[in-house]
């Protein structure tokens, strides 16, 4: 039992542990819900909601009626749980740095690569988001939402996506790291 | 109202087994596309082989119906991973 509870304060679990816990968790989703995990999906959801509130205009169309519908879904409160899941695990392995000096960019080999700046970090974030969220609209789903639960399932659509995924995740590390690939 | 309270239960597993994996971390990310650590790779393809397993084996038992599985579009799939990958390796999401 001692032995359990050290093993939950781990900062870093094997993946094979924690990949068995995403596979229970998909699992149950199917059996429970009937639903397939996802991240990206929600993020439309809500946008949908706000874009049909403020210009209904610009948001009256196909893709928001009837891919995407707006509204509270499923996956979105989904993601709140993720949010709350994240900070439970920082939590447990005491690295929840809620608004201590160097939170914002703790990563050693982020600042080594393209410097120590905060404000780096998050503009480079904001603009790889777009990419991720405009690739996710395109190809139906996120890592999760596609290429984890559309591969449970077993769906040609997540070999693709994993395929194209890491051919250019590759290049594109290759062109960042040119001198220490 | 029962399907929210499933999804926020389901949602903190899923957030917590992310967090403990690494995945919420920029150079864990970025090292699987320069095969420095490959715990991603094998974070997603254990829960691949796990749900993968489980769920084929209780629709064969009758317990479970597949949701919509989806939709397969190459030219779609293959240019929204390409442009994802790009994402993936700045940002380290």
């Amino acid at each position: 039992m001692k032995s359990i509870v050290s093993y939950i304060r781990r900062e870093e679990w094997s993946p094979y542990v924690a990949g068995i816990l995403l596979g229970l968790v998909g699992i149950t989703a199917v059996w429970a819900s009937n639903s397939l995990l996802g991240a990206s999906g929600a993020f439309e959801n809500v946008v949908g909601m706000i874009g049909k509130a403020v210009a209904p205009a610009a948001f009256d169309n196909l893709y928001f009626n009837f891919i995407m519908p707006p509204g509270i879904t499923y996956s979105v409160i989904l993601l709140v749980g993720v949010f709350f899941g994240g900070m439970v695990g920082a939590a447990t392995s005491g690295t929840l740095w809620w608004g201590k000096k160097g939170a914002a960019n703790p990563d050693t080999q982020w600042k080594r690569v393209f410097g120590p700046q905060v404000w780096k970090r998050w503009v480079i974030a904001f603009f790889g988001a777009i990419l991720l969220e405009f690739a996710a609209g395109i190809a139906g789903g996120c890592t999760s939402g596609l290429a984890i639960s559309g591969g449970m399932l077993l769906a040609p659509a997540a070999f693709l996506f994993i395929a194209g995924m890491f051919a250019s995740g590759i290049l594109t590390a290759l062109i960042i790291y040119r001198r220490s690939y | 109202m029962t399907t929210y309270v499933i999804a926020l239960f389901l949602g903190v597993f899923f957030g917590f087994s992310l967090n403990k994996a690494g995945l919420t971390k920029y150079h864990k990310i970025v090292n699987v596309f320069r095969f420095t650590d490959m715990a991603v790779l094998k974070f997603m393809m254990t829960a691949l082989v796990v749900s993968m397993s489980g769920l084929f084996i209780l629709r064969g038992l009758g317990v479970i119906t597949f949701p919509n599985i989806p939709a397969t579009y190459i030219a779609g799939n293959l240019i929204g991973g390409l442009i994802f990958g790009v994402g993936m390796a700045l940002t380290g999401y």
